[in-house]
């Protein structure tokens, strides 16, 4: 199966990502539980040393109004970490809260760097009226690929945002730009976006949000992308996972071809996928748990109060 | 080295070339033909690549590079001509060569309705890639239709709908993938796919396809035309056998071979799709693994035999979790074991026959499938887990589950009521506060104050905090299949708008797959009575009588009675049935107490003939059989009688035409008196009209059976309009609330004839009451012997048929 090998080659200097935190509620704040900074030291510092009331700065949004919110300009606006975020250089912030029922787990916080040249796309996309219109997104460079999003909207079962929604699950889907005719194909071609994450985002108060990472090939988002399906009625137990889709640059597809129920299984608290199991908690990561990579992230996705998948990145 | 040739690179000869290089690579030097121009890869890996879960990179099994290191000759993209057994030669279009060993892999073909407009453009089948990178051109918005609602029609239509089209499902069958699936499990799909924003027709013929050099819609036998830009053909597939015939090789509806993938010529051998082993046909992957073992092993000259096993059936729609293995037919020492969980959406039944697990469905937890799948083709012996069998492996040797201990054990956010989020926590605490009834938790709470389908839970919940303070209630289940009483079905049937037996099983958690003859008549009066437009009757859920549209008597004979419309008849419909009377025998013509003739003795197979010529006559059904209404009893009224004060056989005959064919909880009998003196009766009927000077007195619950009862006033009106108006909203009141066999004044015991009057008394209520009664006439006020006659039916009702398979008595 090293066919898939050729999705990405080129070892890019850039990542659409630089900065990813998970805030976790401590009494009635928001403390830092873990995050990875890459060379952004003194963003780092200033973050260890804050914390976030309901409401406040930008994981306190995301916790108050239960809802991803994507912030693409700190000046003048409720974003605390301003000045630290100007000298390193961080210019945009989407902050995704995770919610186990009505219960807040955390709020995953990713800031990325602007320029002229990084292509990606971070959407939120919010259902009003029986149709999924994108509600926020942060492109970087991808601003014609910007409009045509401003500018669709997905019925159930169509579409990644669309499929995401009706089937209640994370999708993984391949080659959004070249062969394969993505809703909003063309536009997502010239943009050079390759691969698609789409997550369920549950909140309380039953309004439906899907979250969608669109990776381009030269500044992506991720190198490798899993999908672990911790639900019971899958995995017959609480405390396990199986990995039943991804895809990595380097090992290629990650499912099991035969699907003859042969997936790599993650129990709890094995290795940084078994924590969010065990936890409900998202990981952000370097070193070995990042597999080589510079860093990753786990994320979990809830359903009815009960974790039911776990999606992970890895750049 | 020996030359191998094989025709056809698909998964079983990629299989056997893998399993060939692995064990001898030096075995044979192999030259490997495939029509379509690529090697092989994971076809039943399409649909995510139609879906654009998957990239047709990530499906290749093996590329260029594979064949190369193997030494295998490619000639992708040549078909082969013809074989010259003669001269062990392959003749392909570029070339011949020669075998020492030679192996078909031929697959099969789609199999295309033959319709007219098949050939139309944009008719396309689903097997390979360039029938998906097909799909995957049309451009998103554009309509599709997928003939076929088995397992490829159904992963292509989730494909199709996540690239953006709009899709349209057909399907034969009542249910879909009805080879894999019951009713039940093939309602939650439906259901699923219906989430998907995919329509769904089953029950849908197609008759042709429409157009004009391209697709432009398909229309159905019953007239309905869906616009397409697309159809998918996706009804089933046919081994691919033409160069195996034309080679002269032993072919019956797929090339035969023996145990070792012989076909009749020693050195030709045979596998996959194309092949037929003792009489089966193959089009799932184990099996095609199996036989590509076998035959590797053969050319090498080992002992193998192919030997068929049990299968089970996965779909690749993501979100859509559904398991089906073995058998899960009804029948006779079969017993199930069924678990739902409407909340979750889960439906899991076991089938066990002779302490044997035999078969297994299950959509929406499918964790255990196979665990099952195991017990199934080993044939364990299940009689020592058999109680806790269905919740799998990790309760086996755990003590049996009670349903108040595991709602003891729930912890206190554990979410009881779905539709209001109350946790138990809050419902313990109302408890404690003082809310020790079923009506006060609600009241506090709102726990199972919508749906009402956690009613069960919240008592248990009162039960298992109060101890012995709590009297769970003992309102009457329907029957053993569901702890709900009749209102409760009557009311969520309404509520949640359920409107087929399988949404019925599913939502409200029967424990049984299809009901029982108890439930089910009830259940298709409900439906029935509630959607006359969107539910078909089930016939095989009535009471035979109902069925047969006549009464059974008790030698097994039938009696016949056609309608007199408020008991007039005339000499020529006398005449009729006299001559009926004579050319079948008829034993015993009685006039009966509603004013019409009962022909009784009739046998069951002379019914059809019987009615056809009563219907030649002008006559129809009495439906003297039927829960439903029977007749209007009406005296003769000012036109005759020097006491009448109305035309009361005219008022009888015009409710009898309005009201006849109406299905109801139980029958209904009606009279119109004409003076208070009351000849017709009306004073004991369901509902008994007596007419007076300033007009008419309408009363209702009447009865003269075990119980007699007076009929209560309802209401007095004065004109005949307002009389019809009054009579057809009380019987809609009527079939829309009663429970299934409560005559009209057992029902009316338990409502008030306060509440009917109230209800009746509001004029657009009435209106809408009448409206709704009307609508449902137009689908059900037909006769039952036009229907029947026609000679096709009358098989049915041969003497030989087997009635132990029917439903109801």
């Amino acid at each position: 199966m090293d066919t898939a090998m050729d999705l990405v080659t080129e070892n890019p200097a850039k990542t659409f990502v630089e900065v990813t935190e998970i805030w976790i509620p401590e009494g009635d704040r928001l403390v830092l539980s873990g995050g990875v900074y890459g060379p952004h030291d003194r963003f780092a510092e200033a973050s260890r040393a804050e914390t976030f009331a309901l409401g406040e700065g930008l994981p306190g949004k995301a916790w108050a109004e239960a809802r991803p919110v994507v912030l693409k300009a700190f000046d003048g606006s409720y974003f605390k970490r301003t000045e630290a975020a100007r000298q390193v250089g961080l210019t945009s912030a989407v902050a995704i809260p995770i919610f186990a029922g009505r219960t807040l787990k955390a709020v995953v916080v990713v800031l990325c760097a602007d320029d002229a040249t990084r292509t990606g796309a971070i959407e939120v996309w919010a259902e009003a009226d029986g149709i999924l219109t994108l509600a926020d997104g942060y492109y970087g460079a991808a601003t014609h690929f910007e409009w045509v999003s401003q500018h669709t909207s997905f019925p159930r079962g169509q579409g990644l945002p669309g499929g995401v929604w009706s089937a209640l699950t994370p999708i993984l889907m391949r080659d959004l730009g070249s062969g394969y005719r993505f809703v909003r194909s063309e536009s997502a071609g010239q943009a050079g976006l390759t691969t698609g994450l789409g997550l369920p985002i549950p909140v309380p108060g039953g309004a439906t949000f899907v979250l969608t990472l669109l990776s381009a090939k030269g500044t992506p988002i991720a190198r490798r992308f899993e999908i672990w399906d911790a639900r019971a009625a899958k995995t017959g137990t609480r405390d396990a996972a199986k990995l039943v889709d991804g895809i990595c640059e380097r090992d290629g597809p990650l499912w099991d071809p035969e699907n003859a129920g042969r997936e790599r299984v993650a129990t709890a608290w094995e290795g940084p996928i078994g924590r969010v199991l065990a936890t409900g908690v998202p990981v952000a990561e370097t070193g070995a748990a990042a597999q080589g990579y510079a860093m990753m992230v786990a994320m979990p996705i809830h359903r009815g109060g009960e974790l039911a998948h776990v999606v992970a990145w890895y750049c | 080295m020996e030359r191998l040739v094989v025709i056809g690179a698909g998964m079983a000869s990629g299989r056997l070339l893998e399993h060939l290089v692995e064990a001898d690579p030096n075995a044979y030097a192999v030259t490997l033909f495939n029509a379509e121009p690529r090697g092989n890869y994971n076809r039943i890996m399409l649909s995510p690549v139609l879906s654009g879960e998957k990239s047709y990179a990530e499906i290749v099994t093996h590329d260029d590079a594979w064949y190369a290191r193997h030494g295998v000759t490619c000639r992708f993209g040549e078909r082969v001509e013809s074989i010259d057994r003669d001269r062990n030669v392959v003749v392909g279009a570029k070339g011949e060569v020669p075998y020492d060993r030679l192996v078909l892999a031929t697959g099969s073909d789609a199999f295309i309705v033959p319709c007219p407009g098949h050939d139309l453009d944009g008719v396309i089948a689903y097997r390979d890639l360039d029938d998906t990178n097909r799909m995957i051109d049309t451009a998103p918005g554009s309509r599709a239709v997928v003939i076929g609602g088995g397992l490829l029609g159904l992963e292509a239509a989730a494909g199709l709908r996540m690239r953006g089209l709009e899709v349209t499902v057909l399907h034969l069958a009542g249910h879909l993938m009805e080879r894999q699936l019951d009713p039940a499990a093939g309602y939650l799909l439906r259901a699923d796919l219906e989430r998907r924003g995919i329509t769904v027709m089953t029950q849908a013929a197609t008759k042709c396809i429409r157009g004009d050099g391209a697709v432009e819609a398909v229309e159905l036998e019953d007239g309905t035309i869906l616009p397409a830009d697309l159809v998918v053909m996706a009804v089933g597939i046919r081994p691919s056998v033409a160069l195996a015939k034309q080679s002269g090789l032993a072919v019956n509806k797929a090339i035969e071979v023996d145990a070792q993938m012989r076909t009749s010529d020693p050195s030709i051998f045979a596998v996959g799709e194309c092949i037929e082993f003792a009489g089966q046909l193959f089009g799932l992957v184990a099996p095609l693994y199996d036989q590509a073992k076998v035959l590797a092993a053969t050319l090498l000259g080992q002992d193998a035999a192919f030997t068929p096993k049990q299968l089970s059936t996965k779909l690749k729609v993501t979100g859509c979790d559904l398991f089906s293995a073995g058998d899960f037919a009804d029948g006779p020492g079969r017993e199930d074991i069924v678990y739902r969980d409407p909340a979750r959406g889960i439906y899991k039944r076991l089938v066990v026959e002779d302490d044997t697990l035999v078969g297994a469905v299950m959509y929406g937890d499918t964790a255990d499938g196979n665990w099952f799948f195991g017990l199934i083709k080993d044939g364990t012996d299940i009689a020592e887990m058999r109680e806790t069998l269905i919740f799998g492996p990790a309760y086996q040797g755990g003590a049996t589950a009670d349903p108040l201990a595991a709602v003891a054990a729930l912890p206190a956010d554990a979410e009881i009521c779905g539709c209001n989020g109350v946790c138990k926590g809050q419902i313990v605490t109302a408890i404690e506060g003082g809310a020790t009834d079923l009506g006060a938790v609600r009241a506090t709470t709102k726990a199972s104050a919508s749906c009402g389908t956690c009613t069960g839970l919240v008592e248990q919940v009162l039960a298992a905090t109060l101890g012995d303070a709590f009297q769970m209630p003992t309102a009457q289940p329907v029957c053993g299949c569901t702890d709900l009483s009749h209102e409760d079905v009557r009311r969520l049937i309404k509520a949640r708008e359920l409107k087929s037996q399988p949404a019925v099983w599913q939502e409200l958690g029967w424990s049984t797959p299809n009901g029982c003859h108890v439930c089910r008549p009830a259940v298709n009066f409900y439906l029935l009575a509630d959607w006359p437009l969107d539910y078909q009757d089930d016939p095989q859920s009535r009471f035979v009588n109902e069925r047969k549209h006549a009464n059974i008597q008790k030698d097994g004979t039938f009696s016949v009675v056609p309608r007199m419309w408020g008991g007039i008849t005339t000499a020529a419909e006398l005449r009729a049935i006299a001559d009926a009377a004579d050319k079948y025998d008829v034993p015993t013509v009685k006039v009966t107490g509603g004013q019409r003739i009962d022909l009784l003795g009739v046998k069951g197979e002379d019914l059809p003939a019987m009615w056809a010529d009563l219907n030649a006559a002008g006559l129809v059904s009495g439906h003297a059989y039927s829960k439903g209404l029977r007749t209007v009893k009406t005296c003769v009224g000012t036109d005759h009688c020097r006491f009448g004060t109305q035309d009361s056989t005219g008022l009888g005959i015009r409710l009898e035409k309005r009201l006849w064919g109406s299905w109801t909880p139980h029958k209904v009998k009606l009279a119109v008196s004409g003076c208070p003196r009351n000849c017709a009766e009306a004073t004991c009927k369901d509902v008994g009209i007596v007419c007076v000077d300033s007009g008419y007195e309408i009363g209702v619950g009447g009865a003269a059976g075990m119980d007699v009862k007076e009929v209560q006033p309802l209401v007095k009106v004065a004109t005949e309009d307002a009389a019809v108006e009054w009579t057809v909203a009380f019987v809609q009141l009527y079939r829309e609330h009663a429970k299934y066999l409560d005559r009209p004044y057992k029902w009316l015991a338990k409502v008030g004839l306060d509440w009917v009057q109230q209800t009746l008394g509001d004029a657009a209520e009435r209106t809408a009451l009448v409206e709704r009664f009307d609508l449902s006439q137009t689908i059900y006020q037909t006769d039952p012997w036009a229907e029947l006659a026609m000679r096709e039916k009358a098989r049915a009702f041969a003497p030989i048929a087997d009635l132990t398979l029917e439903a109801a008595e």
